[in-house]
């Protein structure tokens, strides 16, 4: 359970760790949180997605609407490429482990995220690009404490490890019972002020497993701003292999 | 009649007399100098900082220069431009827009600040063109062409001809990206521009950040940045809400203050150097006043007054002083020239120093200004007089009687 903070950071891991949470509420009692990762470890093993979804970005600027398709191979794999409007399609993402490149169609060119630039933007999102590459391990790099346990949720604090090389001093991470959906994730900065929400709602059960559609991501300096992430469509352990995960896949349209 | 007695005196001891004259030369002339190669030190930082990026004066955005707000953009209609052009002192105008984003150039990516000019307004504004180490500057119609930082360029892997991606945020949320070509390389000895700056065209970069028409700054450069001040003071009088005119010392603060401590450090080797030379002076006075303690016992007995004995030796003292500031500025003028000229080149032992803001080039040189003529010439006569002053009093205050019996 408590590895389900790394929903919250992608939405294409999202859909893969909520598929392998099997427990129920007596069963999460009786389980300490840390067999409960590597429980949720086992589930989410090979797991595969493919996934329909419409991004909505709203800033004090402008306001635009993606439509993406995404692929997803376990945890460490994923490719994503813009579908509409017409001016970005093609333009994809892919990431392979801690790497990131983007691929321009307007001038048929892949371009790798130097280091320096991890903490921008993703397709000018309030996603970070270090958002994809963190996501998947959040539980190898943040220790888990359960907060508080109320008939309609548990409230889990992530604190990362020492050596953890993360951007966040906290993570508070609210699961909702009985579905053991993910409800609101609010991320702290070093200084332990709050800078950031997700909020999972539109719960639905497609495949055989129950996850929330929708995910909304909230900069709290900027009232006004946000990023919606809307499911329109999941399927799961779709036939993919780690070679579909490649600069050449990247390029094609 | 004092004059000649004065010049009899002064020749009588021909020795000390060309001593006391070289040393005031000398400390004359070096001081000259020194203060030409801090005035050639602050106009390489100035230079460096207000014309290989800033320029002297920016007029955007009411605080864009805080903090480079992309979105704070506006659209410089002609009667701007021509309002600006037409302010006296302003030597040259020219558009921005600047962006921040990758450039890319095979696997290598690193993160820049890119901007956007028209080459032929930029070069009234600049001297980037002068900094150029590989290729050339910008056409007139630079297209997709780019100047690159030469720490980029060498990060990057890049020569000219070689073919560039740029990567940013438009303006509308889309990723901006288009192909651009190296042109030139340029490299101005500022770290944090080598390694980061790349110059586009203007109009490129509007395309890619959807931004038509529109710029960041207007970057104007002066016949004498030292007016930038008053002459921001005026346009700010001037310009359409919204905008303000910035000068280099509001843009460069630390500048300013280089400036600033920079004449105090001026006003400290005066005073050191001139005191070295007062104490000098009065040593020489002292010595030939005793020397002369029974003359001006008798001259006195013969009823010369005490000012009139006074007044000798002052002549004395300004004499001296008058050969000594025509030989100093001579040979201060002389050495000053030559190093307006040709300079002393450091280049081979130290590299390119960055402060404030500006960078110093490893190459000294004198820069002629009238007041590091001036003062010093100035100081000289004061500093004889003062330093005449007291053997004269002492000369003035003697008892003819004690003076003509002491031997």
């Amino acid at each position: 359970m408590p590895s389900s903070c790394s929903t919250s950071l992608s939405f294409f891991v999202a859909a893969i760790l909520l598929t392998g949470i099997p427990c129920t509420a007596q069963s999460v009692q009786a389980l300490e949180l840390r067999e409960l990762i590597r429980h949720v470890e086992q589930q989410y093993h090979g797991s595969s997605s493919h996934a329909r979804t419409e991004m909505r970005v709203r800033t004090e600027h402008w306001q635009r609407s993606l439509e993406m398709e995404a692929w997803s191979l376990e945890r460490d794999r994923f490719l994503v490429r813009i579908l509409a409007p017409p001016k970005e399609r093609g333009v994809a993402t892919l990431k392979v482990d801690k790497e990131v490149w983007n691929y321009l169609p307007r001038v048929d060119r892949v371009i790798k995220v130097p280091p320096s630039m991890m903490g921008g933007a993703w397709m000018g999102s309030h996603i970070t690009n270090d958002d994809l590459v963190k996501a998947s391990h959040v539980d190898e790099d943040y220790t888990f404490t359960l907060l508080k346990e109320s008939p309609e949720h548990y409230l889990i604090e992530c604190l990362p490890k020492v050596n953890a090389a993360v951007v966040w001093g906290k993570i508070v991470y609210e699961i909702l019972k009985p579905l053991l959906v993910p409800g609101t994730v609010t991320y702290y900065d070093e200084g332990m002020i709050p800078v950031r929400e997700i909020l999972f709602a539109d719960v639905r059960t497609t495949g055989g497993r129950t996850l929330p559609m929708r995910m909304t991501v909230r900069p709290l300096d900027k009232p006004g701003e946000e990023t919606v992430l809307q499911y329109q469509e999941i399927n799961f352990d779709v036939p993919l292999t780690a070679s579909f995960f490649s600069l050449r896949t990247l390029k094609e349209r | 009649m004092l004059w000649r007695l004065a010049l009899r005196n002064i020749w009588r001891n021909k020795r000390r007399t060309a001593l006391t004259v070289s040393a005031m030369v000398v400390s004359s002339s070096l001081l000259i100098l020194s203060l030409g190669i801090f005035s050639g030190m602050l106009s390489d930082m100035l230079a460096s900082a207000t014309e290989q990026y800033y320029g002297h004066l920016v007029v955007s955005v009411t605080g864009y220069q805080d903090d480079r707000d992309f979105f704070d953009n506006f659209s410089p209609d002609p009667a701007l431009l021509e309002r600006i052009a037409s302010t006296s002192g302003v030597r040259g105008i020219s558009p921005r827009l600047r962006a921040f984003g990758l450039v890319s150039h095979g696997q290598r990516s690193d993160p820049a600040e890119i901007l956007g000019v028209e080459p032929a307004s930029e070069r009234q504004v600049t001297r980037l063109q002068e900094k150029i180490v590989a290729g050339s500057y910008l056409p007139d119609d630079p297209e997709k062409g780019a100047l690159l930082g030469r720490g980029l360029a060498e990060r990057l892997g890049v020569n000219p001809g070689d073919e560039l991606v740029f990567v940013t945020q438009a303006a509308d949320g889309s990723i901006g990206n288009d192909l651009f070509t190296l042109r030139g390389i340029f490299a101005t000895g500022d770290s944090r521009h080598d390694n980061g700056l790349v110059l586009v065209g203007l109009s490129a970069l509007q395309r890619l950040t959807v931004l038509p028409d529109r710029v960041h700054e207007l970057a104007a450069s002066l016949e004498d940045p030292m007016t930038a001040g008053a002459t921001a003071a005026q346009l700010n009088g001037q310009l359409p809400e919204g905008l303000e005119a910035t000068d280099w010392g509001q843009l460069l603060p630390e500048m300013q203050e280089a400036i600033a401590a920079s004449d105090v450090s001026r006003l400290i080797i005066v005073t050191i150097l001139y005191f070295a030379t007062g104490l000098g002076i009065l040593n020489t006075f002292f010595m030939s006043v005793m020397e002369r303690t029974r003359e001006f016992g008798i001259l006195m007995a013969l009823g010369m007054r005490p000012w009139r004995v006074r007044a000798m030796v002052l002549l004395e003292t300004l004499a001296m002083g008058g050969v000594s500031l025509a030989l100093g500025i001579s040979l201060g003028l002389a050495l000053s020239l030559y190093m307006a000229t040709v300079g002393i080149d450091l280049s081979e032992s130290i590299t390119p120093i960055t402060y404030a803001g500006g960078t110093i080039a490893p190459r000294l040189r004198v820069v002629m200004e009238p007041a590091n003529f001036i003062v010093p010439s100035l100081l000289l006569l004061v500093v004889c007089l003062l330093a005449g002053f007291l053997p004269a009093n002492r000369a003035a205050g003697l008892d003819p009687v004690a003076a003509i019996r002491e031997d």
